[in-house]
């Protein structure tokens, strides 16, 4: 018994049984109320709440020094500015068709590849070793190439999202043709489907929650990635707003900015949840 | 048509599973094959199912498929094969979907082999949604959808809890009646073995080879209401099995 | 935070300390680029300037200007040296930072930077500067120094500056990259590299900068508000340590009226910290290649930096209401001569 049991305790865990009894009838003790997660549905909006009223307080008694960072409420000011003069839904405009365009063809690409070599032996062999070796490239170390490659306008800041989706499309892909019950292919062989109906209606929609998640994942790389495409002669766009907004060390723009950066990364992750709702209702 | 399996042998790497198979499986016969895990049960029954070539000797088939067969060797699994993303009247049209059928034709064949296997109510459920039974009820349904000649059930009630198993096969027996199909059916239980094969063959533990073929010959309907005879015979098998089992039991099974 | 208050502290004590003067050296941190227009620090250091002067110097290399910016603001280090940018004038709006003299300058005497064109650009007509309409002219930001010598170049020659297309690159590596492969038409920039990329066959030279902007403040030396408030006296220590090294970088590599030994010796010094992966014998050409002048005792041109303060705002890059003495601190060097 350990030494630091507390006396009373000690002496209940030792009384045997008919002791026990004396105490008289009482309820078994309740341990189940720990590790129970439930919905609370204001909870995150509320943490959001306090955490901006503190930062707010903090800058406006100037215990945030305004070089460290700008008050919430100038961050907000700089986003109005934004709406007011328009730029935000040419900066919006410019940064979503880079990020739909480059995302969709990394997607798309990436499912591709990742089938073939889900299904192929040679493919496997051949090339999932290069997938490894080239994914874990941060893709803004091949800024300059890809200047030379796809020039300084929408090619390059399309093809940095492109291959930052595409790998980890891949990767899923593939992984979730490997999770596909064997027997359910077996099954299509034995009703004597043809390869391309396994593949539509067998190996595809049982990769499909692993392709979703995948889509998950490459979706925030994409965004993360739009700061570094943009750093490629973008006038337009949040990633050069942000990037405009850090050397003119104009801190309001900046939050604004990242904020922005957010708003959309919540949105994509609502849109896919939404997909997968739609795609995977036979889950649960 | 007739099914028949030729000294058919088979091996894994350096591991022989089947050796020496002879069957011959004539049109509305069930054969019900048994033996001890690891025996090659249902590494048999995909070699008859054309899913692996057999390393030695050939299955063939004789005479035409009955007319408006699709698939004349058709199999349901064990652990049914459902595609989980497909409702049950869906899944049971995934076989019909490579045949050139119209959109009409396939939805009677659906709606007839759903209704047969009383299904009905059910069309539109999602496997999760259903319990075992109603999911391997599901999975004969897709098998007689394609008018199989030849049905190759792999174990087809050992995922089902004993009340589930009772029902199904007298479900089963039900369906031989209506539908007089031939199959061959793999299994560890040797009273589903009693209660639906016309014959009962046992494989020995690996290498798996024939061991002894027992006729069973009273009628499949009657099979029920006269269970006291099939009594002893389920008693012989067992006897003839037992020793296998044992010896099986006591096997590394790396070549399942 | 932490670094506010222990430059506070730091101040506290000085001032504490001040009617007793050299009693112990004064530790500073100097921000520097690997660049060969921060030689003047670098040569104080090795030639023991700042130590006569009772400071004891540490380099902070940084990897681009605006973090040197940030540094300052953030009391990390107490001086750095580089263009006046955006980002510069906004720190100094927000009281963090001052420009207390200046460095770099277009000046007849010395090589300048240059104005550059694609060769396909050149070919298609880009000949001189005139012809920039239309053009794409690479630089690193909006608000960059790139940025406020197009436009200067731009009205020099009576071009629209809207129709000169700014693009924005980042880095320098990137607008090297961009300018060699014709994706952008036009660049300025340093002598040493200018040259050196006009050498091959991809780019030409097509005017010099100074010819648009005389006098032109390249870059200025800077510290923290603070130093310039409450220690005086260091800063002005400071800035007749790095003085005696400006004129040593001009005598040996502007000017040349050192000996080719002497001239060696602050090569060397300088190679400790530029080009410092290259040998020697390698990085010794291009250090003399830089070439521009530094103005002598740190001068500073305040027309110059207002210009510049004129167009941030007419940029809106900088707010309207910054004012000269927000950004400099004149009272410590001269107008150069």
């Amino acid at each position: 018994m350990p030494p630091d049991m507390a006396p009373d305790a000690a002496v209940e865990a030792r009384t045997p049984p008919a002791a026990a009894e004396a105490k008289g009838r009482r309820p078994v003790p309740f341990r189940g109320g720990t590790f129970r997660p439930r919905a609370i549905p204001f909870a995150a909006p509320l943490v959001f709440l306090v955490l901006i009223g503190l930062w707010e307080l903090g800058s406006r008694s100037g215990l945030i020094s305004p070089i460290a960072l700008p008050a919430p409420s100038e961050a907000i000011a700089a986003m109005g500015d934004l709406i007011e003069t328009g730029m935000l839904w040419r900066h919006l405009e410019a940064s979503l068709s880079r990020l739909v365009m480059g995302w969709t063809i990394g997607t798309v690409a990436g499912i591709v590849l990742g089938l073939a070599i889900g299904l192929f032996s040679l493919a496997r062999a051949g090339l999932s070793p290069v997938v490894s070796a080239l994914f874990p490239i941060p893709k803004i170390a091949l800024l300059p190439l890809f200047i030379i490659w796809f020039g300084i306008g929408e090619g390059s800041k399309v093809a940095t999202i492109v291959f930052g989706t595409f790998f980890p499309t891949v990767i899923a892909t593939y992984g979730g043709v490997d999770s596909v019950d064997r027997t359910l292919i077996r099954m299509g062989q034995s009703f004597a489907l043809s390869p391309l109906s396994i593949v539509r209606k067998i190996i595809l929609p049982g990769a499909l929650p692993a392709i979703l998640s995948g889509a998950r994942i490459s979706a925030s790389i994409a965004i993360i990635l739009l700061v570094a495409a943009e750093m490629i002669g973008a006038e337009y766009g949040i990633g050069a707003y942000i990037l405009l907004a850090g050397s003119l060390f104009a801190l309001d723009q900046l939050i604004a900015g990242v904020a922005m950066l957010s708003i959309i990364g919540l949105t994509v992750a609502w849109l896919i949840g939404r997909a997968e709702r739609a795609l995977l209702d036979w889950r649960t | 048509m007739r099914l028949s399996v030729e000294g058919v042998g088979h091996a894994y790497g350096g591991t022989t599973v089947l050796d020496g198979i002879d069957l011959a499986i004539a049109p509305g016969e069930i054969v019900a094959v048994v033996g001890p895990s690891g025996c090659g049960k249902s590494t048999l029954l995909r070699l008859i199912g054309g899913l692996e070539r057999p390393t030695v000797g050939g299955v063939f088939i004789e005479g035409d498929a009955p007319a408006g067969s699709l698939n004349p060797i058709t199999t349901v699994f064990q652990d049914f094969a459902l595609l989980p993303w497909r409702t049950a009247a869906g899944n049971v049209a995934l076989a019909l979907e490579d045949h050139r059928l119209t959109r009409a034709e396939r939805d009677e064949i659906v709606a007839d082999v759903l209704a047969r296997t009383k299904l009905t109510d059910f069309a539109g459920a999602w496997p999760r949604q259903l319990s075992g039974g109603m999911k391997q009820r599901v999975a004969i349904a897709r098998a007689l959808a394609v008018r199989p000649a030849v049905m190759l059930m792999d174990e087809p009630l050992s995922a089902l809890d004993a009340q589930t198993r009772e029902l199904l096969l007298d479900d089963l027996r039900d369906l031989w009646v209506r539908e007089r199909f031939s199959a061959v059916y793999v299994t560890h239980n040797l009273a589903e073995a009693v209660q639906l094969g016309h014959r009962v063959m046992v494989l020995s533990r690996r290498p798996g080879r024939i061991r002894e073929v027992v006729e069973i010959d009273v009628p499949l309907p009657d099979r029920p209401a006269r269970a006291a005879e099939l009594e002893p015979m389920q008693r012989q098998l067992w006897q003839m099995m037992r020793d296998e089992a044992m010896a099986a039991d006591r096997e590394l099974t790396d070549a399942a | 935070m932490l670094a506010m208050l222990r430059g506070a502290v730091l101040a506290l004590v000085l001032i504490a300390l001040s009617p007793l003067p050299a009693l112990a050296a004064d530790d500073i941190k100097v921000g520097i680029l690997r660049l060969t227009s921060h030689s003047p620090s670098i040569i104080a250091k090795a030639k023991g300037y700042f130590a006569d002067e009772g400071l004891n110097v540490e380099f902070v290399p940084f990897q681009a200007a605006q973090a040197m910016a940030v540094g300052i603001a953030s009391r990390d280090i107490d001086f750095g040296m580089t263009a006046i940018s955006g980002g510069l004038v906004n720190l100094a709006d927000k009281g963090a930072i001052k420009v207390i003299g200046g460095a770099l300058m277009e000046t007849d005497d010395a090589q300048g930077q240059k104005i550059l064109a694609s060769k396909a650009a050149y070919d298609a007509g880009l000949t001189t500067p005139a012809a920039l309409a239309g053009k794409r002219y690479g630089v690193t930001t909006a608000g960059s120094s790139f940025h406020y010598m197009a436009h200067k170049i731009a009205d020099g020659e009576g071009v629209d500056r809207s129709d000169v297309r700014m693009v924005p690159l980042q880095k320098v590596p990137a607008i090297i990259a961009s300018l060699k492969s014709g994706q952008i038409d036009a660049w300025s920039i340093v002598p040493n590299i200018g040259n050196a990329l006009a050498r091959g066959d991809s780019v030409v030279a097509i005017g010099d900068v100074s010819d648009y902007i005389p006098n032109y403040q390249v870059t200025a030396v800077f510290t923290s508000t603070a130093n310039v408030e409450d220690n005086p006296d260091l800063v002005k220590r400071f800035l007749a340590a790095l003085s005696k090294g400006i004129d040593d970088y001009n005598a040996a590599l502007v000017d040349k009226t050192m000996s080719e030994e002497d001239t060696r010796a602050i090569v060397e010094m300088i190679h400790e910290y530029v080009y410092a992966d290259t040998p020697i014998d390698k990085a010794d050409p291009r250090i003399r290649a830089f070439g521009m002048r530094i103005n002598p005792g740190a001068a500073l041109n305040v027309e110059s930096v207002e210009d510049q303060l004129n167009w941030f705002k007419s940029e809106g890059l900088v707010p309207d209401s910054v004012t000269m003495d927000d950004l400099v601190d004149t009272s410590f060097v001269d107008q150069p001569s």
